[in-house]
């Protein structure tokens, strides 16, 4: 096992817990022992000192046993627990350093999932493993070999049943565990047939649909009723048999038992003690099967963690920190780009532009036709396939991350807020923002005047993902955040969708006159809001098709034209 | 690189469900229960039958212990008798066997229809459930968590199910099991009955104050894993804006903040939850001890048997037990009943109301529609809509334009009768739309919402959702309508192409031509068109367009602000400003008047119209 280095450190705790699971075990394995002693000595003989005296001893052996269970548990929790917060830790510092073709190709989703249940599966094998599985093991073994020395002919009686026992077992969990998927995916029909009718319920209703939809439901619904039925009926059978195996079994002791006590070579209470182990042992197999069960599961997110584990980033951090003079200038040389792992032409093919310092540039090109792929080049989200992408004129793979990333400030098409306040989420551009800068940049971004009218203004608190705001809220907020950052270039890529062009003409002209030094990108659909740009670039196919004002555009590219013909003329641009 | 695997068994249970992390307390348990009990009772048969198969269950566990005794004092050899009695042994063993053979058929009996009887039951549940949900108001689904409605469906659902075929069971059994045993115990030995019940209250009181120290340390332990998952999530969804502001490493040392913390804590939960196991072992053993003490000394007396003392171990045993599942069963009862009230709270809210009083001829609708005097607000206080007057004559095509929340979609909302009005008057051919049965009223109305809603269906079950009986020549024809055939038709599968949860697999121009392939096929007299393409880029609109503009031939429509084309030959166009009709008019009366309409329009074009 891979991940068996994170217990590495852990390892005193980790051998001491089965160590301490030892003396637990023995204390319940001589508990019978001890009791057929005082039935046959004590009781039977008439001898009050060997029940005391016994008794004594069993309770000195409980309380050892029992201080060794709870050290086995202390020692197993300190190494489970650490070694998942170890895991956990490494895995999440991982996946923080992941390039993003590498979390597209894991999806959020699983990545969470890998991050939370997945480690608390691992986490709580692990503490299985240390203390269940040596237990069950040591109590199956343990009563066994303790049943012997009560009397050999009692393993004809475990040769028989115990094989019977796990057959049987094997057999009806194998039945049973298709059956599992088949639940899980009628569970899923249920669900998306609720989720559709929560989610469309105005056409639902405006189709006077709903007798539909119920029938729909009522199916989805008999049907997961159905498959859940075959998966109860299945394990109902399994614990009857089960049991009947294990009385079977104690029958047959007390069977034996009498012979042998007949014979004078066995004690009533040694019979007693033999049923004792005996359940112990088959109760053991049970056990260990739950645990097989778990185990599976555990090994495949373990495998899944491996996977983040193993991933290496991508992109990798430059050495340059390059303190330059030459600052918000960035040149594409010839740059093409595809997606990993996909065929078919590349998003932007031999693309070659300049932007000057304290330029206004806007990209403009149809859906699909490489616009947010190109700006992230820039931060280098992803690496160009061919071509070099230069900021402040140094290729942006010399630089160290960092220092890019500071220079650049990119706002996103779908505004990611965090849970916290309004001010705390700001401050991710620059922690060391005071009151005053924060509520400038958040004028500037048109941001102030609705987060004054917030109950707590700054400290409102945001809740998940900025649920209680609007998307204009949330795009104004994205972009005070980036405007505190104070990059040399800043991309807003679709990010004023939200905004009516009188709010979005507003937060331009803001931008023009605080951050005049700054290189501004701006990817939009509408020409009405770029037209007023130093130049605009216009993308076809992942092709530059012009690069000029909206002037000289409208007479030297047909691209363009027909793009403001089909906002402007034909369907009159948009309200 | 491999396939993905398939996500881990723990996977399904994301979302909603992990937020609720400790037992719960229902508000009104008594009422629930009761509703609840209700529901259990509609399989009142299954329930009798497993109760009485419990009772024969209980019977027969308690008989085992005896019957073993029996056999146990056959095997004895005592002063009295010297040899083992093996005529006594074969027939006690006999018996013995059929007990155990029954006890087992009845427990297998006892599995399958406490199964059916939870399987019944939540299928019940959930038909009630989803029968409610379909007929809710638009106003309930907008106001609540999506996310929190599917979770009843499932997870609370989900609880009640457990606790039906578990819970019950477990509590019936263990009751009777408690009384059958102290009854039993006190016949064989009233004294031996008091130590093993002095035993009994300590297990009680030993367990019941760990655990209200463990519980601490567990509570702790679910919050911080609760914060720290929610962490992980934030940061991995938002982990572009985190690269873009290298805050990977602040999120690291937060990450490793919580984790130590965790640990920490799920360290000491554990460590007292270990205590809990030796604790209770050695007090039944202690138990045991007192027992064979007291035990032997009243058999050296001559007062029992050794077969009694065997037997009492087993009865002690037995005791503790169901006084422990009892106590588990609780906190999962308290569960279910929560989650049931979670469920009933749906079940029981107020469906769309529909109380006509007039009859509807929705095959002669004209498309008349008039708004008059309307007043309305989502929120108390907060009006949308201000003694809103609108005319719409029979075949108009109206253009209603304004800034957003300015109360164009609410116009939808009201007509649709999505929302009810405050004060005022709607009417359609003269018929207020509150008079006419809600459904025909849908039925003479078709809608294209921006976000387009599609099933996980085929491509010809999506827009038959149109019209239920429509052939498949009608679909063609109403996919053609729309210029929905060419794509269609160059999909592998064509019209029975399966679409994937939400029609993701695609574009959002297509999708807005299947929706109007349905509104087409649906063939109503009033149309209304809210924002249907605005999420579309130009060229693929042209498309569109030209399908739209065909399919508001002869019809009454209301299009909500729509690219200019289609506003400027509408009839008319109405300008929303403040909850009123600030104006209206054609596009040239308008332009010609220079009031708002012509502001709007400036503000938008003056940069591309110089």
């Amino acid at each position: 096992m891979k991940l068996g280095k994170y217990l590495k450190p852990y390892k005193l705790f980790a051998i001491l817990t089965p160590l301490a699971m030892i003396g637990e075990v023995a204390g319940d394995l001589l508990q019978p022992k001890l009791m057929s002693q005082i039935v046959d000595d004590g009781v039977l003989g008439k001898n009050m000192s060997v029940i005391i005296g016994s008794g004594a001893l069993m309770i000195l052996f409980l309380i050892i046993g029992g201080g060794c269970g709870i050290a086995a548990s202390a020692f197993g929790g300190i190494a489970s627990q650490s070694f998942a917060r170890d895991l956990r830790i490494d895995t999440f510092k991982k996946v923080m350093g992941l390039s993003f073709q590498q979390t597209d190709k894991f999806t959020t989703g699983s990545l969470v999932t890998r991050l939370t249940t997945d480690i608390t599966a691992v986490q709580q094998m692990v503490d299985f493993l240390l203390r269940g599985v040596v237990r069950d093991i040591l109590l199956f073994f343990g009563g066994i070999i303790m049943m012997l020395t009560l009397n050999v002919k009692f393993g004809l009686i475990l040769v028989i049943s115990l094989p019977i026992e796990i057959v049987i077992m094997i057999m009806i969990l194998k039945k049973a565990n298709p059956y599992y998927s088949v639940v899980a995916q009628k569970l899923d029909n249920v669900n998306c047939v609720v989720q559709e009718n929560v989610t469309g319920a105005r056409v639902v209703k405006a189709y006077v649909r709903e007798s539909y939809e119920q029938n729909r439901f009522d199916n989805a619904n008999e049907e997961l009723m159905r498959s859940n039925l075959k998966v109860a009926t299945l394990t109902a059978i399994l614990s009857p048999i089960l049991m009947i195996i294990l009385n079977l079994s104690v029958i047959a002791v007390i069977m034996i038992g009498g012979l042998e006590v007949d014979a004078a070579r066995m004690h009533v209470g040694e019979v007693m003690a033999a049923i004792t182990y005996l359940t112990q042992v088959l109760h053991g197999v049970m056990m260990l099967s739950m645990m097989f069960q778990t185990a599976a599961r555990a090994a495949a997110s373990a495998k899944r963690i491996n996977e983040v584990l193993e991933t290496e980033p991508v992109i990798t951090s430059g050495s340059e920190t390059g303190l330059y003079t030459k600052r918000g200038t960035v040149s594409f040389k010839n740059v093409s780009f595809s997606y990993p792992d996909t065929k078919g032409r590349p998003v932007i093919e031999n693309f070659t532009l300049d932007i000057k310092q304290g330029e206004s540039i806007a990209i403009l090109g149809a859906t699909g036709s490489g616009k947010s792929s190109l700006v992230h080049l820039i931060p280098r989200f992803y690496d160009a396939t061919e071509g070099t992408v230069l900021v402040d004129g140094t290729d942006v793979r010399e630089f160290s991350l960092d220092e890019l990333r500071r220079k650049v400030g990119i706002v996103l098409q779908k505004s990611e807020l965090f849970s916290g306040t309004v001010k705390d989420n700001l401050l991710w551009g620059d922690k060391n923002a005071t009151d005053v800068d924060i509520q400038k940049a958040a004028s500037i971004a048109q941001a102030d005047e609705f987060v004054s009218k917030m109950p707590d203004t700054y400290n409102s608190k945001i809740a998940e993902k900025g649920a209680s705001l609007s998307g204009g809220q949330k795009q104004r907020l994205s972009i005070s955040r980036a405007v505190l950052k104070k990059p040399e270039i800043l991309i807003l890529d679709d990010s004023t969708s939200a905004l009516d062009l009188a709010t979005e003409a507003k937060l331009r002209a803001g931008l023009a006159e605080e951050m005049s030094q700054t290189t501004l990108i701006i990817i939009a659909q509408r020409i009405a809001s770029i037209k007023s740009c130093d130049r605009i670039a216009v993308l076809d196919h992942g092709r530059l098709c012009g690069c000029d004002t909206h002037e000289n555009l409208l007479k030297t590219c047909s691209v363009y034209k027909d793009i403001y013909d089909s906002q402007v003329k034909t369907t009159g641009g948009e309200i | 690189m491999p396939p993905m695997p398939p996500m881990g068994p723990g996977s399904r249970k994301g979302g909603p469900q992990g937020a609720r992390l400790t037992m719960e307390k229902p508000k009104n348990a008594g009422a629930t229960l009761k509703k609840l009990i209700k529901y259990i009772g509609k399989n009142k048969y299954l329930f009798f039958a497993l109760i009485a198969i419990m009772l024969i269950i209980t019977l027969l566990n308690l008989a085992a212990p005896m019957i073993q005794q029996i056999a146990i004092d056959c095997i004895t050899i005592t002063k009295k008798r010297i040899s083992v009695d093996f005529s006594g042994l074969g027939k006690t063993l006999v018996l013995l066997g059929i007990v155990y053979l029954f006890s087992s058929l009845f427990t297998f009996l006892q599995g399958i229809c406490s199964a059916r009887l939870s399987q019944y039951t939540v299928k019940t549940m959930r038909r009630d459930l989803f029968k409610n949900l379909v007929r809710l108001p638009i106003k309930y689904l907008d106001t609540h968590n999506h996310g929190d409605i599917m979770s009843r469906m499932t997870n609370d659902v989900e609880n009640i199910s457990t606790t039906v075929s578990q819970s019950i069971g477990s509590l019936i059994s263990g009751i009777l099991t408690i009384v059958g045993t102290i009854v039993i115990m006190l016949i064989y030995s009233p004294i031996l009955t008091l130590i093993s019940l002095s035993t009994i209250f300590l297990t009680i009181f030993v367990s019941a104050f760990l655990t209200k120290f463990m519980k601490k340390y567990f509570v702790q332990q679910q919050i911080l894993l609760g914060q720290l998952n929610g962490h992980v999530e934030e940061m991995v969804t938002g982990y572009k804006t985190v690269v873009s502001y290298s805050k990977e490493k602040d999120a690291c040392d937060d990450f490793e903040k919580m984790s130590n913390e965790l640990k920490k804590c799920a360290v000491k939960a554990q460590i007292y939850g270990g205590v809990m196991g030796p604790c209770m072992n050695l007090i039944s053993n202690f138990g045991f001890i007192l027992i064979a003490a007291f035990g032997g000394w009243l058999a050296i007396k001559g007062h029992i048997t050794i077969g009694t003392i065997q037997a009492f171990i087993l009865y002690s045993k037995q005791f503790s037990r169901p006084i422990n599942e009892i106590a588990n069963q609780y906190a999962n009862i308290q569960t279910a009943i929560a989650g049931a009230e979670r469920i009933f709270d749906v079940m029981d809210a107020d469906k769309e109301k529909d109380e006509p009083k007039a009859v509807f001829d929705t095959e002669n609708v004209k498309g008349n529609i008039i708004f008059k005097d309307i007043n309305f607000s989502y929120v108390p206080e907060k009006p949308v809509l201000n003694d809103l007057d609108l005319e719409v004559k029979a075949g108009q095509k109206i253009a209603i334009v304004g800034a957003t929340g300015s109360g164009k979609t609410t116009i939808v909302n009201l007509l649709t009768r999505f929302y009810p009005i405050d004060s005022g008057e709607i009417t359609i051919d003269g018929q207020s739309i509150y008079d006419i049965p809600k459904d025909d009223l849908r039925r003479s109305i078709a809608i294209v919402l921006q976000d387009t809603v599609l099933f996980s269906a085929s491509i010809a079950d999506n827009i038959r959702y149109g019209k239920a009986d429509a052939t498949l020549d009608d679909i063609n024809k109403a996919a053609a309508f729309a210029n929905a055939d060419e794509f269609i038709e160059r999909l592998p599968e064509g019209y029975d192409t399966l679409l994937t949860e939400g029609g993701s697999n695609l574009s959002q121009g297509q999708r807005q031509l299947l929706s109007i392939a349905r509104a087409v096929l649906a063939d109503p007299k009033i149309l209304i068109l809210d924002e249907a393409t605005s999420s579309v880029d130009t060229r693929t609109e042209m498309n569109i367009q030209s399908a739209m503009v065909a399919l508001m031939k002869n019809r009454t429509s209301l299009i909500i602000a729509h690219r200019l084309s289609t506003i400027r030959d509408a009839d008319k166009i109405v300008v929303i400003d403040a909850g009123k009709v600030a104006e209206e008019g054609s596009h040239e009366e308008l332009i010609n008047k220079k009031g708002c309409y012509y502001d709007l329009y400036q503000t938008q074009f003056s940069g591309v119209k110089t």
